[in-house]
């Protein structure tokens, strides 16, 4: 067992150990250092212990159940699908792609197990705690797994961040719903799609990690129910003004969607995917799916739904390089024109339902 | 806590960081039971804390919270929503074009 920098009695032991341990892995010092760089964010903590479970008991309960009870433990393992991957041949756009798609994932999941354990451990209510930490082990456990497809890249993840200064942001507890709702729900449509395609398509499947995509999604699934159900805890969070609320959270999540997956032009060939096809696809399915809690759907088929998305990607494009080149003026004027897109956006009528009074979906894409 | 002056407050720590397969994480514990507030700025003391793969590090250190002043802690809570896009998985990159 090698000694590591936690025995060291000094910080220059603790450096002189790292250095020989690093050298050590002779993979790993040719290895590009990538430090993670996660948010961390505060939210109102008394209002979170104030969340009352108890009369949606019926639903909560099973689901907290099927956590514990933890189906993919064992999953995110290495076995004999797992393909040897020729980094060294691969089109270095595509690999300058996928590993940002890889490094960013790794980042996301990271930042949320950062976020649940933080309220994990700040809150008292035994409800919320339990399911926080919950899911702050399933997010661990995506990232660790994301890690080690990096590292078969040559990217080593630096998790020295902590020594680094880092500042704290404030979500309200309602902002963290939606929007974490919406990324756990809209994730699964992303993953599920791709998995899909490419059991359909398996000459596209690049890489082995796609093959992990289903069960992965399950966790994404179940993590969007937890949160339909926090908001269905309290009936204000889905009425009245805060409809506007989701609304945004809609468009903003769908549009942020667009312009990332357009920028890995590559990473969607390689697949086999055409971006436009896939966000139609992805933002089908996630309106289905939300329609478990939220009263309103976006009408993705309108005609200035698909101009302000193109709109806004485009001058999301020229802001970039703009920022390139150095040019405030053109800053100004693309940022202007990504502000009218989203305007657009925004007004394009939603479709109205009623919510069903049972929440809880089980995935079947 | 200063309408416009910040405070400094040093305070014992311990940060556990998990490299390994099973899980990947790093958290800061405040062993005063201290808790940091919207705007504050937390700093742990120290050369940067390594876990090689496969290894769950441990340290009592020391951190200094550098608490926000009145006004930055209600600018923070005013505005700090704004930023709450970036919990999506595809939000994460620093460049625009890769």
């Amino acid at each position: 067992m090698n000694k590591h920098s936690a025995d060291a009695t000094t910080a220059e032991e603790a450096l002189a150990i790292q250095e020989t341990l690093d050298s050590n892995m002779a993979t790993e010092v040719a290895m590009k250092n990538t430090l993670l760089t996660p948010r961390f964010y505060t939210t109102d903590f008394d209002e979170l212990d104030a969340v009352d479970v108890s009369h949606i008991k019926s639903e909560w309960d099973p689901l907290i159940e099927r956590m514990l009870s933890d189906p993919n433990k064992g999953h995110f393992k290495k076995n004999d699908d797992w393909d040897q991957v020729d980094w060294d041949n691969m089109e270095p756009q595509l690999k300058k792609e996928f590993i940002d798609f890889l490094i960013s994932s790794c980042t996301a999941e990271f930042s949320g197990c950062v976020l649940y354990k933080e309220m994990k451990r700040r809150g008292s209510n035994k409800e919320i705690t339990q399911l926080f930490q919950l899911m702050a082990r399933d997010e661990a456990r995506h990232a660790g797994f994301i890690n080690d497809a990096l590292r078969e890249a040559g990217v080593a993840v630096n998790l020295g961040f902590l020594t680094q200064k880092k500042k704290y942001t404030y979500f309200r507890p309602k902002f963290i719903y939606y929007a974490t709702y919406l990324s756990e729900k809209i994730g699964y449509a992303r993953y599920i799609t791709i998995f899909r395609h490419l059991q359909e398509n398996p000459q596209h499947r690049f890489h082995p990690i796609f093959k992990w995509f289903e069960e992965w999604c399950n966790d994404e699934f179940s993590h969007g129910e937890a949160f339909a159900l926090l908001m269905k805890a309290d009936p204000k969070l889905t009425r009245g003004v805060n409809v506007w609320w989701i609304k945004f959270f809609l468009t903003a999540v769908y549009a942020t969607m667009y312009i990332r997956d357009h920028q890995r032009p590559a990473f969607h060939a390689a697949l086999g995917v055409d971006p436009d096809w896939y966000a139609h696809e992805v933002f089908t399915k996630t309106s289905k799916l939300s329609k478990q809690i939220f009263p309103i759907t976006l009408d993705i088929d309108h005609p200035r739904w698909k101009k302000g998305l193109l709109s806004i990607q485009k001058a999301n494009q020229d802001l970039a390089d703009a920022k390139a080149k150095g040019s405030k003026l053109a800053q100004l004027t693309s940022s202007i024109r990504a502000g009218f897109a989203f305007v657009m956006l925004f007004t394009v009528p939603s479709k109205k339902h009623s919510v069903p009074s049972v929440t809880r979906l089980e995935p079947a894409y | 806590m200063g309408i416009f002056t910040r405070e400094r407050e040093k305070v014992p720590c311990t940060v556990e960081i998990s490299h390994k397969f099973e899980s990947l994480h790093a958290h800061v514990r405040f062993n005063n039971g201290a808790v940091v507030h919207p705007g504050d700025e937390v700093l742990v003391e120290g050369p940067e804390i390594m876990a090689p793969f496969g290894e769950v590090v441990t340290e009592d250190r020391s951190a200094i919270i550098l608490r926000a002043s009145f006004i930055e802690r209600l600018w923070t809570r005013a505005t700090g929503d704004l930023e709450v896009m970036e919990l999506c998985e595809f939000s994460f990159s620093e460049e625009a074009t890769l």
